[in-house]
């Protein structure tokens, strides 16, 4: 990052650039909310704020905004999530897709479905709407402990080391997810490759308060876990010596990174690189003091995220391509733009 | 106020100890040894970063490693031999971290610019530390370890080979910070150390370490220089200086000599 942007950001007013920012937020919700197979404008918002049922106001409460308003909060979970697995493993590459934290989620939900169908079939009919985002929780968090374990294993604090443990896990839950696949039902299978391609297409308001609830409480604890993000950045040897509770502490926030990294999965299947733009984005912008980057990665996940989804919704009208396909595209070049620089910031060893 | 009492270590199947060391307060204690002798396992087991398999290593009568982290980062500060930091974190933020176990870093500014200038590194403010040379960012490291014990006596300040990669100038500079620093507040230096001639002039004690065990525990002076020449298989010689201090020659023992 160059010189005069850092002076910039050192700078920058903490509070007067939050009201702008969500401004442009709003403004882009907006824009995505217009736009689709119809085209909305400003009559069909006066026709839902003033409660006539007409056909804009119509697709507006029922399909545009539930659809907009999840686009946002899994956004800004991806980008949390991104944030938090960067600072939890220290290293910048660590996007919670490239770890195969999705995939373990993935995995657990595919398993469920398949193998243990019989099972999750005879739970009561009130606690069946929590077993796919409970699986993919668990799923998620089980591969946080073992990347942590592997990592460790293999080349401890080694940017590589980490990055290959997630290649290996990676492999091995879609391995799991191939084995379901190829013992899934017609109409198990339709529902897996709904996890694998990632949409956003479940929308619904029930799902975005929940997202939103655990999104929110995460960002209320960003000025907190952000500092400790910053005491972990030292090293976990200096954390301890500073007096940072580095066991406890990485739990926590290992739990937090696997809740909304799960939530995300089993809400909208596999969505790449958000995770890993939206950081990258926030600390070019503010620095990298997590205490900043973690609400501001969530800004700029939303931002993508919302983005991603229009381009998604409208690009193929009257069909719609999955957002995960879309975020891949435009995130893979960047994740080659940021190994280079890693590469050469690290040297030639890594 | 610290004491070691029989304290082992079996670690990687290497067995270090028993340690008997007892370190008052004010005292100035360097580690010297060849490499791999145990220096840096024995300063970890001081620190509290690694706990002893047998024995104790109490700090004001408490075992270290189990002491509440933040408790014992009050009395007790590392400077760490690699300056890694993850991410291009800003100076101040690095320094006030040295304040988590008060303050958890935030609002600490006064301490951080003390700290800073204590450091001879006021002119880094406002830097990120990953864009720093390798000099400054031992400054940067030596500010957050001041800053961390700046408002206490009595407290124990752990040194590991921080200055093996700095040019002599600034090896010095920044010992003679640490020094009165820790003069003023009767902290208790211990610091693992390369450099014969720095621990002669600039510390009380000499403690030798070879083979995981403690050779020799002698006060800093030329009646040092036989146990030294022992430990580390060279000839040395001392010639007193003006300024009170001693200039060290030392040339490779002779096989068989």
């Amino acid at each position: 990052m160059d010189a005069p942007l850092e002076r910039l950001s050192l700078r920058w007013p903490a509070l007067p650039g939050w009201p702008l920012a969500l401004a442009l937020l709003a403004a882009a919700v907006v824009v995505a909310a217009n736009s689709g197979a119809i085209s909305l404008g400003l009559a069909d918002w006066q026709a839902l704020l003033n409660g006539e049922p007409t056909q804009g106001s119509m697709v507006l409460a029922q399909l545009r905004l539930p659809r907009v308003a999840f686009a946002v909060v899994v956004g800004a979970a991806l980008g949390l999530a991104g944030a938090l697995s960067q600072g939890v493993f220290r290293n910048p590459l660590a996007e919670p897709s490239l770890l195969g934290i999705p995939s373990g989620a993935i995995c657990a939900v595919a398993l469920m479905l398949t193998v243990f169908a019989a099972w999750a079939g005879g739970l009561p009919a009130t606690w069946r709407p929590f077993a796919v985002p409970v699986a993919a929780l668990v799923g998620a968090w089980v591969m946080c402990g073992l990347l942590q374990g592997l990592a460790r294993l293999l080349a401890p604090g080694a940017v590589a080391g980490l990055l290959l443990a997630g290649l290996a896990l990676n492999a091995l839950a879609m391995a799991v997810v191939g084995l379901c696949t190829y013992l899934a039902t017609d109409e198990q299978l339709r529902n897996l490759t709904f996890w694998q391609l990632g949409s956003l297409a479940l929308a619904s308001w029930p799902i975005v308060a929940v997202l939103g609830v655990v999104v929110a409480g995460a960002l209320a604890m960003s000025r907190h876990w952000g500092q400790a993000l910053n005491a972990l950045a030292l090293g976990e040897a200096v954390a301890a010596q500073i007096g940072v509770p580095v066991a406890r502490l990485r739990r926590v926030l290992v739990l937090v990174l696997a809740l909304l990294s799960g939530l995300a999965v089993a809400w909208c299947g596999l969505i790449g690189f958000i995770g890993l733009l939206a950081p990258h984005a926030a600390r070019g912008v503010l620095g990298a003091d997590a205490r900043r980057v973690l609400p501001l990665a969530a800004w700029f996940g939303a931002l993508l995220m919302l983005l991603a989804d229009t381009a998604a919704r409208t690009l193929v009208v009257p069909a719609e391509l999955p957002v995960g396909i879309l975020t891949a595209l435009l995130g893979a070049p960047v994740l080659f733009v940021l190994l280079k620089r890693a590469q050469r910031e690290i040297g030639g060893g890594w | 106020m610290l004491l070691l009492d029989e304290a082992r270590l079996d670690r990687h199947g290497q067995r270090f100890g028993a340690f008997d060391l007892r370190v008052d307060p004010g005292e100035r204690v360097a580690l010297l040894g060849p490499s791999g002798a145990g220096k840096s396992t024995l300063l970890k087991l001081m620190s509290g970063d690694l706990a002893p398999t047998q024995g104790r290593v109490l700090l004001d009568g408490e075992p270290v490693a189990t002491l509440d982290a933040r408790q014992r980062a009050r009395r007790r500060a590392v400077l760490p031999q690699s300056h890694q930091i993850a991410f291009g974190l800003p100076v101040e933020l690095v320094v006030g971290l040295g304040r988590w176990s008060v303050s958890a870093g935030e609002g600490d500014d006064r301490w951080v610019r003390q700290a800073l200038a204590w450091a001879s590194a006021g002119h880094l403010r406002g830097r990120r530390y990953d864009q720093l040379s390798g000099g400054e960012q031992a400054r940067v490291q030596l500010a957050r370890v001041l800053a961390q014990l700046a408002d206490v006596e009595c407290g124990l300040l752990l040194v590991d080979e921080p200055l093996a990669s700095l040019d002599p100038g600034l090896q010095l500079e920044l010992l003679d910070t640490l020094a009165s620093f820790c003069r003023e507040r009767g902290h208790a230096l211990v610091a693992v150390l390369h450099d014969i001639q720095q621990a002669l002039n600039g510390f009380e004690r000499l403690v030798l370490v070879r083979r995981g065990q403690v050779q020799a525990d002698v006060p800093a002076a030329t009646a040092a220089l036989p146990a030294l020449e022992a430990l580390f298989g060279l000839r040395l010689q001392a010639l007193a200086t003006p300024g009170g201090g001693w200039a060290l020659s030392a040339r490779r023992m002779e096989v068989g000599a």
